[in-house]
């Protein structure tokens, strides 16, 4: 990544929201979905939300709904939703070289989502030290409150909306790749990183595509892991 | 929701948050624990090629039309190269994004599926 410190034209905060606004063209169109599922299936407007606020990841909260509106064992529902999560027991630990000592990082954990981690992975090394965490709550407060939001929308008028505007779910989502993108280009800095890139993406599309959608970011990154190391040693494809 | 219900939700939102919040205590304690002894504190090297590999694999999730139709994959592959070449010029994040999302929405748009 890119670790050239950069200086903050307004408050770090303020970047923070700014760089997080392209998220919200994936949060919302899908906390959207989710609301509207969640009322389907049977929980209420604030029960909805509350899910949102406090579970705060996609894939689990619409296995949750799912697992628990078809009568699963409510044990079985708790364990497969967290090990749908399990995923994010990665996130932390990269990022906890930029992080300093501040308490207030506890509960900021909360919101370290999968594209939180990705953009904080991509920014906090270039933001100067006493930035981060300002920059940071910025970002993570602006994507939980957009999710709760986009719940709220979907649970109290989301058939009418989809029905309206069927292009939100249709064009909004594709915020995320392009984010993605922009977040991972500059790894590919040398041969062996865009191969190791390059098959972790192949492999993610091929097992979305292949119906494993819930295991296909582990996986594929593991993929791409094994790669690198295979090929970290071969003069062919450099250093990293 | 009965209590049951709500037994549940809470477990799910507590463990959620100690998955994401217990492996970043445990490094940041580990890398001070290293610093104390006189060493680097510096993460294994397994985890700093684990988070760029995650995001590739977020990307390529990501890259999945919700409609897998001939349209949304071109509107995808173009939104994509318009998203890389405009980011290619301006090393920036907000522009590239906003770009590739025009891109991807007037083919979805204009083209008849």
């Amino acid at each position: 990544m890119n670790t050239t410190t950069q200086t903050l034209a307004g408050t770090p905060w303020k970047q923070g929201v700014k760089d997080a606004i392209p998220l919200l063209g994936g949060y919302i169109p899908v906390a959207i979905s989710f609301g509207l599922i969640s009322i389907q299936s049977g929980f209420s407007v604030l029960e909805t939300i509350l899910i949102s606020t406090f579970i705060y990841a996609g894939a689990s909260q619409f296995l949750f709904v799912a697992m628990a509106a078809s009568g699963a064992p409510l044990w079985l529902v708790v364990i497969m939703t967290l090990l749908i999560n399990a995923r994010h027991v990665v996130y932390g630990p990269n990022l906890s070289p930029f992080l300093n000592h501040d308490k207030k990082w506890l509960p900021l954990m909360h919101g370290l989502t999968d594209q939180i981690f990705a953009l904080s992975h991509s920014r906090l090394p270039q933001l100067p030290e006493q930035a981060r965490i300002g920059w940071y709550t910025g970002a993570a407060v602006l994507a939980w409150l957009s999710w709760i939001a986009g719940t709220a929308l979907g649970a109290i008028a989301g058939d009418e909306l989809t029905q309206r505007w069927p292009l939100i779910n249709d064009i909004l989502p594709f915020a995320l790749p392009a984010l993605f993108l922009v977040l991972i280009i500059p790894r590919c800095n040398n041969r062996l990183w865009s191969m190791t890139i390059a098959l972790s993406a192949i492999t993610a599309v091929i097992l979305k595509m292949l119906g494993y959608p819930n295991v296909a970011i582990p996986l594929a990154a593991l993929c791409g892991a094994l790669l690198f190391y295979a090929l970290k040693d071969q003069r062919i494809v450099g250093g990293h | 929701m009965d209590t049951s219900m709500w037994l549940a939700l809470v477990s799910i939102a507590v463990g959620t948050y100690l998955l994401r919040l217990l492996p970043y205590v445990w490094m940041k304690r580990s890398l001070a624990k290293k610093q104390m002894e006189g060493g680097i504190g510096a993460m294994p090297i397994w985890l700093t090629i684990l988070g760029p590999t995650m995001i590739a694999a977020m990307f390529g999730t990501s890259l999945v039309p919700i409609h897998s139709d001939a349209v949304s994959w071109l509107a995808t592959g173009v939104g994509t190269l318009i998203t890389f070449g405009v980011w290619t010029r301006t090393r920036s994040m907000g522009l590239p994004i906003l770009c590739g999302v025009v891109a991807f929405g007037i083919i979805t748009l204009l083209l008849p599926v």
